[in-house]
């Protein structure tokens, strides 16, 4: 049972990782009308110049935070796939759009991960831009990074399973 | 062709942008829009002039489906279309049940998603399909309603 498995928060259950790369997938391909590969083994993300869009699907007990982080190129192809323009990179407009593509993320990753059984609902989501952005994970929850290369260029999905505060 | 008046609820610049472009693109009707970020703006802006509305789901200080529920419980009856990100099967019926919304579709959606979920209300002269004085006067009433 998968609620056992995430009961211990050592590792995140393939079942959920598994669902979160469907979704990824999915996400990317109802956008972009061409599914992204999914990298196998991709050498470490080093600092990102781009925008990272939070968000996380949660319930009482367990929280997965989901991190899309996406380079200043493929997020200028992604508004212009998108909006049917390309948006200044610095414009909240910019923010905007990679938080609702989060959004959009994590509605689908709440429909997969419930049919492993983890019920949960999205959070609002958040975008960060930077030029030299690190994740960093305080308290070392178990997590998981995910490479993705797609028409709109190259993203990585990080996810983390925490326990809900 | 006719003229519909049509609330767009989305805490999204984007999404309010991409949904009124869809409609624009459709051609079924000259569309006014009234836009609101949030469930609470879009009870402040409601009134008896919106023929149809769009609603976002996941918003901040009042969600999508709370937002729903509260105009149906003044009685309005004009047509809700949910579009949004939810898209499990129990999220699609508390937005159809308990929400009150006509229709669902999840983003991101084709023009061919939104064709879908308004043809059942829009006529092929781009009026709402139900659309009469006695109608009218039953919207000015329930607007006393919400705006006491």
């Amino acid at each position: 049972m998968i609620t056992k498995k995430i009961s211990k928060l050592d590792h995140i259950p393939i079942e959920i990782v598994e669902q979160v790369k469907k979704s990824v997938i999915n996400t990317f391909a109802s956008i972009c009308g061409e599914e992204p590969l999914y990298i196998e083994k991709p050498d470490k993300s080093g600092p990102l110049n781009g925008m990272i869009g939070n968000i996380a699907v949660f319930n009482t007990e367990k929280t997965l935070s989901l991190m899309l982080a996406i380079p200043k190129e493929t997020a200028l192809s992604l508004s212009e796939i998108f909006i049917g323009m390309e948006l200044p990179f610095e414009s909240d407009d910019m923010g905007d759009l990679i938080g609702e593509i989060s959004n959009i993320l994590a509605g689908d990753v709440a429909a997969n991960i419930e049919k492993v059984g983890f019920r949960g609902q999205s959070s609002l989501p958040t975008a960060t831009r930077g030029s030299d952005l690190t994740l960093f994970m305080p308290n070392k929850p178990p997590t998981e990074e995910m490479k993705f290369s797609g028409s709109t260029g190259e993203f990585w999905l990080n996810m983390a399973l925490s326990e809900s505060k | 062709m006719g003229k519909i008046k049509a609330l767009v609820v989305d805490d999204s610049k984007i999404m309010r942008s991409a949904v009124k472009r869809a409609l624009d693109q459709l051609m079924v009707a000259e569309f006014e829009y009234v836009e609101a970020m949030d469930g609470q703006d879009a009870l402040d802006k409601f009134n008896d002039d919106i023929q149809i509305m769009f609603v976002d789901w996941n918003m901040p200080n009042m969600t999508g489906v709370e937002f729903s529920r509260a105009v149906r419980d003044q009685g309005a009856k004009i047509p809700i279309i949910m579009v949004t990100a939810e898209k499990s099967m129990g999220k699609v019926d508390k937005a159809l049940n308990e929400g009150g919304a006509n229709e669902y579709i999840t983003k991101p959606f084709t023009a061919d998603k939104m064709y879908k979920a308004i043809s059942r209300y829009i006529d092929e002269d781009g009026n709402m399909i139900g659309d009469s004085e006695e109608e009218s006067e039953k919207k000015s009433f329930f607007s006393g309603i919400l705006k006491s």
